[in-house]
């Protein structure tokens, strides 16, 4: 076949969507829809990789660090004596600068000749000489999209708000942003000090500690990449589920285009046009969709993603106080995933396609709805194959469960989607017995049996919508029902663990003045100081358990705070837990009962500057939204063993106190002890912040699960627009047979309204069943605690609602156009035929 | 950026800083014919605002055991051929570089006060070398000057003590007539691919310091520029050494380098040869070779014959041969590590071997440094230093 025939037979299979432009947006729809969610998530995702990578070569290149026990800076002197001993520490100075125009900056100082080789602190780049870095007027080194933050002008460094100025600016695209490194020496200049924030160390060194120094090992503090990658497999997760919901609209619309063709493909087969051209001018067509489709996504994703992203980044700032670029970091891989991705998604939508058209029988004239007739077959293949996926989920649901928590968080997903594309693969042929059942109930009734048996007839390619609109509607339940679960939880939590009315963090050194002056206050009813410290949870002999970091809290066992401190789990009951806990048992949260299998009753052995400790648990207690898993101690008990002074006091104020106590109190506390405002943290500020922070993180799972129905909206609107001409003709008899326009319509409408509704009766119970997988599986394998189940009826009659709207409102469109349609073209259709 | 690359591109960045004070280790590449006379990583530059070795000066001590910040680099260098109880040969190395970032009177910072502010910049290298190892070790700090204690490196005379953290070698003379390096004290510990090593070794010096070239001027190519150089080559020392946690007792000479300049090179010298050499019967020879510099072009030879009593006598190339037997391939490069030496005026020719070739400092800025035998005319054993290869 030469090119110009080639041509011509291209022309005449494309010219098909001249005359359907509406399967052709339809079809583009799909692939704009899929590719721009996709696309956008994944660029959110890739900048914030972007971010961690360039945060983790900074901070968490494994340096341990070294600080003073009692929370005081340490000296050059501190500093000096372990070098001249031997120890290969580095110093590092931090602090907030305020620029002129009112945006702060985080200043680190490093010392260079210092930092362990291969830390991401030495070579936080930039072209000028290790001579010019280290000595006056010295660099600033800062990351591009931190000046522009900072900057309207390129390339000039605003002034610090008190007319100071900040070394030459040197960029350095490797650093964090929000961050400038700078030389110490140029660091202490500028934020007025001469102490050091910290010393660093490199984890393989071995040191002996001076007894006021305490070490803090790099495994401890974990790396931002691994604390959000939760986050980001969850973004991904409801990515997938679009790009799924999209595919499935291209798969519908590539089947229409293909059986309306058909005729046409065995005339050009007639002509000689051999199969295997047919095949590749009709990959030739997939592909050019498929390209012009993911640019449109990528591009539209990009934005979605510019749109998105300043939430995103708040949210991870606030949950994980990880700092995420506010502009988009791309790779040039990202571009080609976007499109690999949609592509490889639209050739699997179009392979039964093409497998059909390279299998054209010539002869088989006549039979142009060739497929409706084995749409049986396909009833009992999807019934199959949803058993499968089923077997699948429960399998893994079976394995997960006897996972250790905080793993298994892929496989996690893997039965959701598993579990989700089973039920949608059940829908049709549930539909279709649902509708055979019907139809025997309404034998009387001629008009609605027609109704019936049309929509049993319209079910081959409503099927995929529905489908679509079932996934939708599902995880819109799914991820509703667990984000409202998860504020409700997380804000009643919050509210009874925050007993004291204000926080005050008191400098170590004037901790007892503090204390003796808050005592003396009439306002004040009671303190509860709090403490902190790391240890090791030591393996026992009976048990084959590997030592782990925990952090160790120290509380007050006061009956202001035991009498709302909520326990999972006691030996006994909670008052006689606290007793024994107020006598130096131990209580752990329910991330370290979960990992480590601990119980109450049990003993635990923890490592502590005093030599090791043997407690009893008394009791386990919710900790949500804590990554790590944590010991409670009594605040004396955890001081006396591990040497640390309380660094803060909860405030419980008098029941009858003045509302103005607590900004009397602040200033007096600033006068009096010269401590700041800061230091005093008002209880309802902090529940403030915290729910700032919940709205803030949904805020982004909510955009995307709205997006996602309005694309099973779209589907399903779409692939009824696709066969409104058809539709006509299947009505026109009717009509002929004297049932007048409005009572069609009103069918048509019944007819959607009704599957709509099926389908959305149908995603409550897999809603539910997806809520208590994100609780009670993902959860537990994201961050090794277990959510209660919370149900919202309102939530779910909202959801069924919108989903008969969509689906009517979808149905509306085409019931108008058959309305508005003269009778004159109702009988011509008779011509066709 | 994985570590490795982190790690490799920080080196070349710091090498950059560091250049001088490795004086001639340059690898000026041979692009062409005619390498246009440029200076690299300012080394053969104009030092400008700094002070200049100019012949004519005399040396004082102790004060010139101690730093010279008005000069650019500046070095302590110690090296020692010994043996265990077993009779097997093992070197150490400790050296102390000194670089000054700005001339004195730049830059003064507005905060003069601060400690850390820094027109200094030093650099230690510990090695130690077994028949079959070689481990290495390197550490760097600012300058401080504090008034009331040490800094985390530094020099001081009264009494003399030359540290980087806890690498130190301090005098243990407390005779005030004595010279301060008649006893010293030398320790370091270091890590080197695994390996912990270390040493403290007691050195007690036999012999007078020796001045090179005039009076302790040493000129360095033909057009004149230099360094002050003395050294004290007669040290006899016992001491330990430690591997991997195990000791061992050692005992035999080392030589101390003493060494400062502004201006150490001409523009297109590329790198040098440096031999010092404990010859049996008590004699010591320190020969040079830097390459370039030298009339029309070639090589700039020069030398000490020292005396077994500590006279010293200067050896120009028209006495002096040094010439390279066999290349090695080490860390990629070809290095010379045989040598033929010849002195006819001493009726000296050796070869000098490698006792193994690859003695290569993968520090900073990488050179190979190691212990020598000596065979021919003459017997001994001593330190090669190769750089700019």
């Amino acid at each position: 076949m030469n090119a110009a025939s080639q041509r011509t037979a291209f022309l005449a299979l494309f010219s098909h969507y001249r005359r359907h432009p509406g399967q052709l947006a339809m079809l583009l729809v799909g692939l704009w829809v899929a590719s721009a969610l996709w696309s956008g998530v994944q660029a959110i995702n890739a900048s914030a990789r972007d971010s961690y990578a360039r945060a983790e070569a900074l901070f968490s290149t494994g340096l341990d660090r070294i600080e003073r026990r009692d929370g005081l800076p340490l000296t050059l002197d501190d500093y000096l004596s372990l070098r001249l001993a031997g120890a290969p520490v580095s110093p590092l100075v931090t602090g907030e600068l305020e620029l002129a125009g009112g945006s702060r900056l985080e200043v680190m100082g490093i010392d260079p000749l210092t930092l362990p080789e291969g830390s991401g602190f030495r070579t936080a780049g930039g072209t000028a000489t290790l001579a010019d870095f280290l000595q006056p007027p010295y660099r600033t080194r800062l990351a591009p999209d931190t000046l522009a933050s900072l900057t309207e002008e390129d390339d000039t460094l605003p002034p610090l708000a008190d007319g100071r100025q900040l070394p030459p600016l040197e960029l350095a695209p490797e650093l964090p942003p929000g961050v400038a490194v700078m030389d110490i020496a140029a660091a202490l200049e500028l934020l007025e000090r001469d102490d050091l924030s910290r010393l660093l160390v490199a984890p393989e060194a071995r040191l002996d500690l001076p007894q006021p120094l305490v070490r803090s090992a790099a495994e401890n503090l974990a790396a931002p990449g691994q604390l959000t990658d939760s986050f980001h497999l969850n973004l991904t997760a409801m990515a997938l589920l679009a790009l799924v919901v999209g595919l499935l609209i291209v798969h519908a619309a590539l089947s229409l285009t293909l059986e309306q063709r058909l005729g046409l493909m065995r005339t050009l087969r007639a002509l000689g046009v051999s199969g295997r051209a047919l095949v590749s001018l009709l990959l030739g067509e997939l592909l050019m969709l498929g390209v012009l489709g993911a640019a449109l996504g990528i591009l539209s994703g990009v934005w979605l993603a510019q749109w998105l992203l300043p939430d995103v980044a708040a949210s991870l700032q606030a949950l994980y106080g990880e700092r995420v670029g506010s502009e988009l970091a791309l790779p040039w891989h990202y571009w080609l995933g976007g499109l690999a991705v949609t592509l490889g998604g639209l050739l699997t939508a179009g392979l039964g396609t093409l497998w059909r058209a390279a299998r054209l029988d010539v002869l088989g004239l006549g039979r142009a709805q060739a497929w409706r007739g084995q749409f049986l077959r396909q009833l009992r293949g999807m019934a199959l194959a949803g058993g499968l996926l089923w077997l699948i989920a429960g399998g893994l649901l079976a394995w997960l469960e006897r996972q250790p928590p905080a793993e298994g968080l892929t496989p996690g997903f893997v039965m959701i989607a598993a579990g989700l594309l089973g039920s949608a693969l059940w829908l049709p042929p549930l539909l279709a017995m649902l509708l055979a059942a019907l139809a025997r109930l309404l034998r009387r009734r001629p008009l609605a049996q027609w109704a019936l048996a049309d929509l049993q007839l319209q079910l081959p390619r409503l099927s995929v919508a529905m489908m679509a609109l079932l996934l939708a509607l599902s995880a819109n339940l799914g991820v509703g029902s667990m984000v409202g679960g998860f504020r409700l939880t997380f804000l009643e939590w919050l509210d009874q663990r925050l007993v004291a009315d204000l926080y005050l963090r008191p400098p170590p050194a004037r901790y007892e003045a503090a204390v003796d002056w808050l005592e003396a206050r009439d306002e004040v009813a009671t303190l509860l100081p709090r403490a902190r410290a790391e240890a090791t949870l030591l393996g026992s002999a009976s048990s084959q358990r590997q030592p782990r970091p925990v952090n160790v809290y120290g509380v007050t066992p006061h009956p202001a705070l035991t009498e709302h401190w909520p326990l999972l789990a006691s030996q006994e009951d909670d008052a006689s837990a606290w007793q024994a806990f107020a006598r130096g048992a131990a209580m752990i949260n329910e991330q370290l009962a979960l990992a480590t299998g601990l119980a109450p009753g049990q003993w635990l052995r923890l490592s502590s500057p005093t030599g090791p400790m043997e407690l009893p648990i008394a009791a386990i207690y919710p900790d949500y939204g804590n990554p790590r898993g944590e010991v409670m101690l009594t605040a004396p008990h955890l001081s006396e063993r591990f040497q640390t002074a309380p660094d803060s006091i909860g405030i419980v104020l008098d029941r009858q106190v003045a509302p103005g106590a607590i900004a009397a109190l602040r200033r007096d506390l600033s006068q009096t002890l010269g401590i700041g405002g800061d230091s005093l943290i008002d209880q309802r500020e902090i529940q403030r912040r915290s729910t700032e922070i919940f709205e803030r993180t949904f805020a982004i799972t909510r955009a995307l699960n709205t997006l996602t129905l309005g694309v099973a909206g779209l589907a399903l609107l779409s692939s009824l627009l696709a066969q409104t001409g058809q539709r006509r003709s299947q009505l026109a008899p009717l009509w002929a047979l004297g049932v007048s326009r409005g009572p069609l319509v009103g069918a048509s409408i019944a007819q959607l309204g009704g599957a709509a509704l099926v389908t959305a009766a149908l995603a409550v119970p897999l809603g539910l069943a997806l809520t208590w997988c994100l609780v009670a599986v993902i959860n537990v394998a994201a961050f090794g605690w277990r959510l209660p189940l919370h149900v919202f009826p309102g939530q779910i009659a909202a959801t069924l609602g919108l989903a008969v709207g969509v689906a009517l409102l979808a149905a509306l469109l085409p019931a108008w156009r058959l309305w508005r349609t003269s009778p004159r073209t109702l009988l011509t259709e008779f011509d066709a035929l | 950026m994985n570590p490795a690359k982190r790690s490799r591109r920080f080196r070349a960045w710091l090498a950059l800083g560091l250049t001088a004070l490795l004086a001639a280790l340059l690898a000026l590449q041979q692009r062409g014919a005619e390498p246009p006379p440029e200076s690299f990583a300012g080394l053969g530059e104009q030092a400008e605002g700094y002070t200049q070795a100019r012949p004519g000066a005399s040396l004082r001590f102790p004060e010139d055991h101690g730093t010279h910040p008005d000069y650019r680099i500046e070095w302590w260098y110690l090296t020692a051929n010994l043996v265990d109880g077993n009779g097997t040969p093992l070197g150490i190395q400790w050296t102390l570089f000194r670089q000054a970032l700005a001339p004195p009177g730049d830059n003064d910072p507005e905060r003069a006060d601060s400690p850390w502010t820094s027109r200094q910049l030093w650099m230690a290298h510990a090695a130690l070398s077994t028949p079959d190892d070689h481990f290495v070790a390197e550490r760097f700090a600012r300058g401080m000057t504090l008034p009331d204690r040490r800094g985390q490196a530094g020099v001081i005379t009264e009494p003399f003590a030359a540290w980087l953290d806890h690498w130190r070698l301090e005098s243990r003379v407390t005779d005030p007539a004595g010279d301060a390096l008649d006893r010293l004290l030398v320790r370091a510990q270091g890590r080197d691919d695994g390996h912990d090593f270390g040493y403290r070794l007691a050195l007690s010096a036999e012999g007078p310091l020796v001045l090179h070239g005039e009076a302790g001027f040493s000129q360095k190519s033909a057009d004149g520029q230099g360094s002050f150089y003395y050294s004290q080559p007669f040290y006899r020392v016992e001491g330990q050494v430690e591997i991997d946690g195990e000791t061992r007792e050692v005992s035999g000479r080392a030589w101390l380098d003493r060494e400062w300049s502004s201006q150490l090179l001409g523009p297109t010298q590329r790198g040098w040869d440096w031999f010092s050499l404990h010859l049996a019967g008590g004699a010591k020879l320190m020969a040079f070779r830097l390459r370039g510099g030298g009339e029309e072009g070639g090589d700039y030879v020069s030398g000490s014959w020292i005396d077994p009593d500590g006279r010293q006598t200067p050896l120009a190339d028209d006495d002096l041969r040094l010439t390279p037997v066999t290349h090695s391939s080490v860390a990629g490069r070809q290095v010379p590590t045989r040598w033929r030496l010849r002195l006819p005026s001493q009726e000296l020719d050796v070869t000098v071997s490698a006792r193994h070739v690859d003695r290569w400092m993968d520090t900073a800025f990488p050179y190979w440094e190691g212990d020598v035998v000596v065979k021919g005319s003459h017997s001994g054993v001593g330190y090669l230093e190769m750089t700019g290869y």
